[in-house]
């Protein structure tokens, strides 16, 4: 299992908010898809699988998180 | 002078040299997407001709200073794989025990003497080693890697021109990528050609594409033969392009035209060079493939060492630093 953590995405960024899942949960993925889509207060980043299995959500639409925080797995 | 003639061997270890940057600089950014690694990086993606070319020209006994956006020259000058990744991504295996990281990636002992976070600095650094060298009797020579934003602060006049008096054996080579951090070059200065500087010091200056390996080389080849020989200071002005921008991440480029990075993105050095060097027949496609294969091997081992080398101790905090702690 490989946790999904909120990247460190820049010098002053420090939290970003969801804004959507590019693949629902339960979805089998390859290591580097891009998953999920992030806000910072600059602009939007797409994140990428950190592993290939199944996606876990644990995050939450429109809430924020800290650098580093987990927001799903693959399992 | 005479363009000096690259050999085929030459052109192979320079192709080499710089699709290994491109894999390293692959590797890092997809640990960083994924959360893996939590660090600043400054991609030199773009920009690999330049040290790889630069490096085809100099020995290991000499020395170069560099950038944040140095990995590509500190690579290029034969710092080892695994080191350098783990310095990058802060482990303690790497060449400062990762506590350098990008701002700071150094290795004296292969000649990487410094790399600053401040810009501009590593100029009279560089000055300065060379005139160790002339004093000393050696004939190494340097290489200071820098900026085209660098070439508008103040330490770039002092270095050169102390370089110049002195007959330092020293190179500047202004790695020129049309943007200083957020600013296109020609909003902060009025004239076309940096290498036209050179003149204003009575030093040697030219004008190279940086994404020419060929052209880097033998613009590297002559400036190290003068410096080695006793004939002074060079500055290149090589041209090239960032194509990740300035820092990796939230960096989407928005303050750039989309015609010039289309314009850049189908002038990338890396497959460029490649063709040139399949349409010479100095390799074939499969060669080019296993070369490819075997450095990315490489890379990815390297990394996967990278990844297993422990941070840094907290009780390394004042080792090697001229810091002293300070009662709290």
């Amino acid at each position: 299992m490989s946790d999904l953590v909120v990247p460190r995405i820049g010098v002053a960024v420090t939290e970003v908010t969801i804004e959507e899942w590019l693949v629902e949960d339960g979805t089998t993925v390859t290591e580097g898809d891009p998953i999920l889509t992030v806000a910072t207060d600059k602009t939007e980043v797409e994140i990428e699988a950190p592993a290939s299995g199944v996606l876990r959500q644990s995050g939450l639409l429109e809430e924020t998180y800290a650098v580093g925080a987990v927001i799903g797995s693959i399992v | 002078m005479e363009r000096h003639v690259i050999s085929n061997d030459t052109r192979i270890a320079i192709y080499r040299s710089m699709y290994r940057i491109f894999a390293v600089d692959e590797a890092i950014r997809a640990q960083v997407m994924r959360g893996a690694v939590s660090i600043i990086y400054y991609s030199p993606r773009g920009q690999e001709g330049v040290p790889a070319a630069m490096s085809a020209a100099l020995r290991d006994d000499d020395y170069i200073t560099t950038t944040y956006r140095g990995l590509h020259d500190t690579l290029a000058k034969g710092a080892d794989l695994r080191e350098v990744i783990a310095e990058v991504i802060g482990r303690s295996g790497g060449t400062c025990k990762g506590k350098g990281g990008i701002m700071h990636l150094s290795d004296p002992r292969v000649g990487v003497m410094v790399t600053s976070g401040i810009v501009g600095a590593g100029l009279p650094i560089a000055t300065g080693l060379a005139l160790r060298s002339q004093m000393t009797g050696s004939d190494s020579v340097t290489v200071s890697y820098f900026g085209d934003g660098a070439s508008n602060i103040g330490a770039f006049h002092e270095a050169l021109n102390m370089a110049a008096v002195w007959r330092l054996p020293v190179i500047f080579v202004c790695q020129n990528n049309e943007y200083g951090e957020y600013t296109p070059r020609l909003d902060s200065m009025n004239i076309e050609k940096i290498s036209d500087r050179a003149g204003s010091y009575g030093m040697a200056g030219v004008t190279v594409d940086g994404n020419d390996p060929d052209a880097m080389y033998a613009a590297a080849h002559a400036a190290v033969t003068r410096a080695r020989e006793g004939g002074g200071p060079t500055l290149i002005e090589a041209k090239t392009f960032r194509l990740m921008g300035h820092v990796f991440g939230i960096d989407q480029m928005q303050y750039m035209p989309k015609e010039q990075l289309a314009a850049a993105t189908e002038n990338d050095p890396v497959p460029a060079y490649r063709r040139a060097l399949v349409a010479d027949g100095v390799l074939t496609d499969e060669s080019a493939n296993e070369l490819e294969k075997s450095v990315t091997e490489e890379v990815n081992e390297a990394m996967q060492w990278a990844l297993t080398s422990p941070v840094p101790d907290l009780s390394e905090t004042y080792t090697d630093v001229y810091a002293e702690v300070v009662p709290a």
